[in-house]
C-alpha cells in the first residue's frame, strides 16, 4: 500500500485551532465526514477516542499518530494536521503537539495496514522532516515537504 | 626496617601503577582484573621487579580479607528489589549449578590429568563459582544496562555462590588429607555452613543497620563502623562453623536496603574498599604464581577452561535454571556465558597448600590457568555478547551527579544535576519546563558561571543544572532531561507506540482486530502480557503476536503498567 496514494493534498491541513486533544479529534471527525460520505464523524470520534483510551497516541518530539479501524472505511484513509499552538495529548515524552499524522483502515485489518502505521511512525521519527513540516508556511508547502519525505522514505526503505 | 620500606615502597608503586593503568584497560580492550594479575606476575620473581612472594598463607588471609570486603560491598549494592526476579534461580545456581559446574569439571580433570576421583573433584569444586564483582564492574564501564532478571540473576547468584564452592573445596581436601568422612559429618557440616551464614548474616545485618541509623556519627566514622560489624558477623559466623562469606554479604544486604543518611557515607567509601580489595587481591595472586611453572599446565589448563566455558557452565545454567523458571534461550546463553572466574578460585586454589594436599601446585596454576582464560575469552567479550543476546534494555538518561542533602534523617532530599542536552529544552524559559511540584532548580551554571534563575531565564544546551528533588521526582525529571537520541533509542526497542497496562484487552484486540480466546476477553493487556512472559515480568520482556512485539515498558512490582507495541517492517 503507497501511503502516498492515501492522502491527497485536500486531507493536509494547516493551522488547525487547537485547544484541546478532544477538540482536535472532534474536528478531523467532522471534516473526514464531509470529505468522504461513507464515514460518520460520530463513528470516527468515538474509535479514535477509545484507541487512545488505550494509551496516548503522542509519540515524543510533538507528535501524534492516531489511528482506528472503522467498517465504513473501504480503503485506507490518511490525513495531517498541523496545528497553530501545540495542545496537550498525554504524550510519552510529555511535550505538547502540534503534528498529527490521523490513519484510519477498514475493519479487516491485516498487514499491510500494520505496515502503512510502520511507515508514518518511521516518517515522524525523523528530526529533520519534522523540523521541516514545522516550517512549512502555506498549506501548499506543508502538503509538498510531506510528500518528499514520504518518498524518501520509500526510497530509503526499497 | 628495610623490609618496612620495602614493604611501602612497592605496595605503594605498584597500586598507584594498577590504579592509573586501570584507566587505560577499557581502551585497549583487556580486562582490568586480568590487568591487575599482569602487574603482580611483572612485579613478581620472574618478571620486572623480581619481587620474591612465596607466602601462601599470607595471601590466604589478604584473599580473605579482599573477599569478605568485595562481597560486602556487593551485598550492599544489591537493591532487595530485585529479588523479586533473581532471588530463586540465582539460588538454584548457587547450589545446584556450583555442583554440577563442579562435578562436570571435576570428571575433565580427574580424565585430563590422570588424577584420582576426589583430587579431580577438588579441581572442580576449587573452580566452581563465579565472581560477578567483575562481570558489573565491566558491564557498567561498557555502558550495558541487563534486563532486570538477567542481571539480578548473575549479581545474587555472584555473592551467594562462594559458600557452596567453599565448603566442597574444604570437605574434599579434609577426604585428601585425613581420609573420607561420614556422610552424617558432611551433610551436617552443610546445613551449619549455609544455616548459620543466613542465620547470622541476616540477624546481625539487622542489628548493624538500625544501629548505622540510629546513631549519629561524625561522617567518616559510618563506613569504618559498616565494616567493623561486617567483619565481626563474618568472624563470628565462621567461629560458629557456618559460611562467613555468606553471611557478610547478607549483612551487607541488609545495611545496604536500610534507608538514611548514612548510605550516602557508607557507599563511595566502600566502592574505594572493593576496588582495593580487587587490586591488592590480584596483584598478590598475581605475586604468587611462578609464571615458568604455570606454563607446564598451559595446555591441559586451557583444555579444562574451554570445557568449563563451553560445556560445564551452559549445562549447569540449563540444568538449574530451565526446568523451573521461564528464562528464554537467549537469556540463558548470556547467562551462561557470564560464568566469569575471578578472585574465588584462585584463594581457594591455596587452601590445598596450605592444608598440605600432595600435589598442591597443580591446584594452584590449574586454578590460576582457568580464571585466566575466563577472564580473556568471556571478560573481554560480555559487552558484544550480550547485545548479540539482546539481554539489554535501553539506558534513559540519569543524573550525571546526585547525592543526598543530609539535612532529614529519613527519607532526604537529594541534589541531581543534570546536563542540558535535549535539544528541545533549548531557548526554552523555566517557567515553562514540566517541572515535578516537589521539585526545585536551585543552581543554573552556564560557562562555569553561575546564573540566578528565575522563571524567565532561558535555558541553553550545555548548561547544567542542580535540582532538589526526591527520588520520587526523577522518573519526571529524567523524561524531562531526555535528549532526541535517548528517545530514538527507547522508541526502536519499545516500539512507537506506548499503551496502558491497565487497557482491557477486548478493547485492544477491537482497536487492532486480533483475536481472543475466551478467558482472555476481561484480562487487562498488563495481565495477559504477564501471563504469556510466564509471570515476574520485567522491562525489556517481549512476546510476538499478531503480528506485534508486545514489549514490557514499565512494572510496579509483579504489575506490568505499560507496554510498548513495536511494529515490524
Amino acid at each position: 500500500m503507497i501511503l502516498e496514494s492515501i492522502l491527497p493534498p485536500e486531507r493536509t491541513l494547516f493551522g488547525v485551532a487547537g485547544g484541546s486533544k478532544k477538540r482536535v479529534l472532534e474536528f478531523f471527525s467532522t471534516f473526514i465526514a464531509q470529505n468522504t460520505p461513507s464515514l460518520d464523524s460520530q463513528e470516527v470520534f468515538g474509535r479514535l477516542i477509545g484507541r487512545e483510551r488505550l494509551g496516548s497516541t503522542g509519540i515524543g518530539n510533538g507528535v501524534a499518530i492516531p489511528h482506528a479501524r472503522n467498517p465504513h472505511c473501504k480503503e485506507p484513509i490518511a490525513g495531517f494536521l498541523r496545528l497553530q499552538e501545540p495542545i496537550d495529548f498525554d504524550a510519552t515524552d510529555g511535550d505538547p503537539v502540534d503534528l498529527i499524522f490521523v490513519l484510519l483502515v477498514p475493519e479487516e485489518a491485516d498487514d499491510a495496514h500494520l505496515s502503512l502505521l510502520a511507515q508514518v511512525a518511521a516518517i515522524m521519527n525523523d528530526s529533520a522532516i519534522r523540523t521541516k513540516l514545522r516550517q512549512a508556511q502555506t498549506q501548499r508547502q506543508l502538503y509538498d515537504t510531506l510528500i518528499e519525505a514520504i518518498r524518501q522514505h520509500d526510497n530509503s526503505a526499497n | 626496617m628495610d623490609t618496612i620500606n620495602s614493604l611501602f615502597l612497592f605496595s605503594g608503586f605498584l597500586i598507584a601503577l594498577s590504579i592509573v593503568a586501570s584507566r587505560v584497560s577499557s581502551r585497549i580492550g583487556v580486562p582490568l582484573l586480568v590487568l591487575f594479575l599482569g602487574l603482580g606476575m611483572m612485579a613478581g620473581e620472574e618478571g620486572v621487579l623480581g619481587i620474591e612472594f612465596d607466602d601462601y598463607s599470607l595471601a590466604y588471609l589478604i584473599g580473605h580479607l579482599a573477599l569478605a570486603m568485595i562481597l560486602l560491598d556487593g551485598g550492599l549494592r544489591t537493591r532487595l528489589k530485585t529479588f523479586r526476579v533473581g532471588l530463586k534461580p540465582a539460588l538454584c545456581l548457587a547450589t545446584l549449578g556450583v555442583f554440577v559446574t563442579s562435578g562436570l569439571v571435576g570428571l575433565m580433570a580427574t580424565w585430563i590429568f590422570d588424577l584420582s576421583w576426589v583430587e579431580g573433584l577438588l579441581v572442580g569444586a576449587i573452580v566452581g563459582s563465579t565472581d560477578a564483582a567483575a562481570v558489573f564492574s565491566m558491564l557498567s564501564g561498557q555502558g550495558v544496562t541487563l534486563n532486570e532478571r538477567v542481571g539480578a540473576t548473575l549479581e545474587i547468584e555472584s555473592g551467594t555462590n562462594d559458600p557452596m564452592a567453599i565448603f566442597l573445596t574444604i570437605t574434599l581436601a579434609e577426604v585428601l588429607v585425613s581420609g573420607a568422612s561420614g556422610v552424617g559429618h558432611t551433610l551436617m557440616t552443610f546445613v551449619s555452613q549455609f544455616g548459620l551464614g543466613l542465620l547470622v548474616g541476616v540477624g546481625g545485618g539487622w542489628l548493624a543497620a538500625k544501629l548505622l541509623r540510629w546513631l549519629d556519627l561524625a561522617s567518616g566514622l559510618y563506613s569504618l563502623l559498616a565494616l567493623a560489624s561486617g567483619f565481626f558477623i563474618f568472624g563470628l559466623t565462621s567461629a560458629a562453623g557456618g559460611s562467613g562469606f555468606l553471611a557478610i554479604y547478607l549483612a551487607g544486604l541488609m545495611i545496604g536496603n536500610q534507608p538514611g543518611r548514612h548510605l550516602t557515607h557508607i557507599l563511595p567509601v566502600h566502592d574505594g574498599l572493593a576496588w582495593l580489595s580487587q587490586i591488592g587481591l590480584f596483584l598478590v595472586l598475581g605475586l604468587l604464581v611462578t609464571p615458568s611453572e604455570m606454563i607446564d599446565y598451559a595446555i591441559p589448563g586451557a583444555v579444562l577452561a574451554l570445557g568449563l566455558i563451553f560445556v560445564a557452565r551452559p549445562l549447569a545454567v540449563l540444568v538449574s535454571l530451565k526446568p523451573f523458571f521461564n528464562f528464554r534461550w537467549r537469556e540463558l546463553g548470556f547467562i551462561s556465558w557470564v560464568g566469569l572466574r575471578g578472585a574465588v578460585p584462585i584463594v581457594l586454589a591455596i587452601f590445598p597448600v596450605i592444608a598440605g594436599v600432595e600435589n598442591a601446585t597443580l591446584y594452584f596454576n590449574v586454578a590460576f590457568f582457568v580464571v585466566l582464560m575466563s577472564l580473556l575469552m568471556q571478560g573481554a567479550s560480555l559487552a558484544r555478547v550480550a547485545r548479540w543476546m539482546r539481554v539489554e534494555v535501553p539506558a534513559g538518561t540519569t543524573p550525571n551527579r546526585r547525592g543526598a542533602l543530609g539535612v532529614l534523617p529519613e527519607n532526604d532530599y537529594e541534589m541531581f544535576v543534570y546536563k542540558v542536552e535535549n535539544e528541545a529544552l533549548e531557548d526554552v524559559p523555566i517557567r515553562l519546563l514540566r517541572f515535578p511540584s516537589g521539585a526545585l532548580i536551585s543552581g543554573l551554571f552556564r560557562k562555569h558561571t553561575m546564573l540566578h534563575a528565575k522563571g524567565s531565564t532561558r535555558l541553553k544546551l550545555g548548561d547544567v543544572i542542580c535540582v532538589i528533588g526526591r527520588s520520587e521526582d526523577l522518573p519526571a525529571l529524567n523524561r524531562l532531561f531526555n535528549g532526541d537520541a535517548t528517545l530514538k533509542r527507547e522508541r526502536a526497542f519499545f516500539g512507537t507506540f506506548t499503551l496502558d497496562g491497565e487497557a482491557v484487552m477486548s478493547d485492544v484486540a477491537d482497536a487492532y482486530g486480533l483475536t481472543l480466546s475466551a478467558g482472555e476477553q476481561n484480562m487487562t493487556l498488563g495481565e495477559f502480557v504477564s501471563l504469556r512472559v510466564g509471570g515476574h515480568p520485567v522491562v525489556g520482556d517481549d512476546v510476538d503476536w499478531h503480528g506485534f512485539h508486545w514489549v514490557v515498558n514499565a512494572v510496579e512490582g509483579n504489575r506490568v503498567t505499560r507496554v510498548g507495541l513495536r511494529l515490524y517492517h
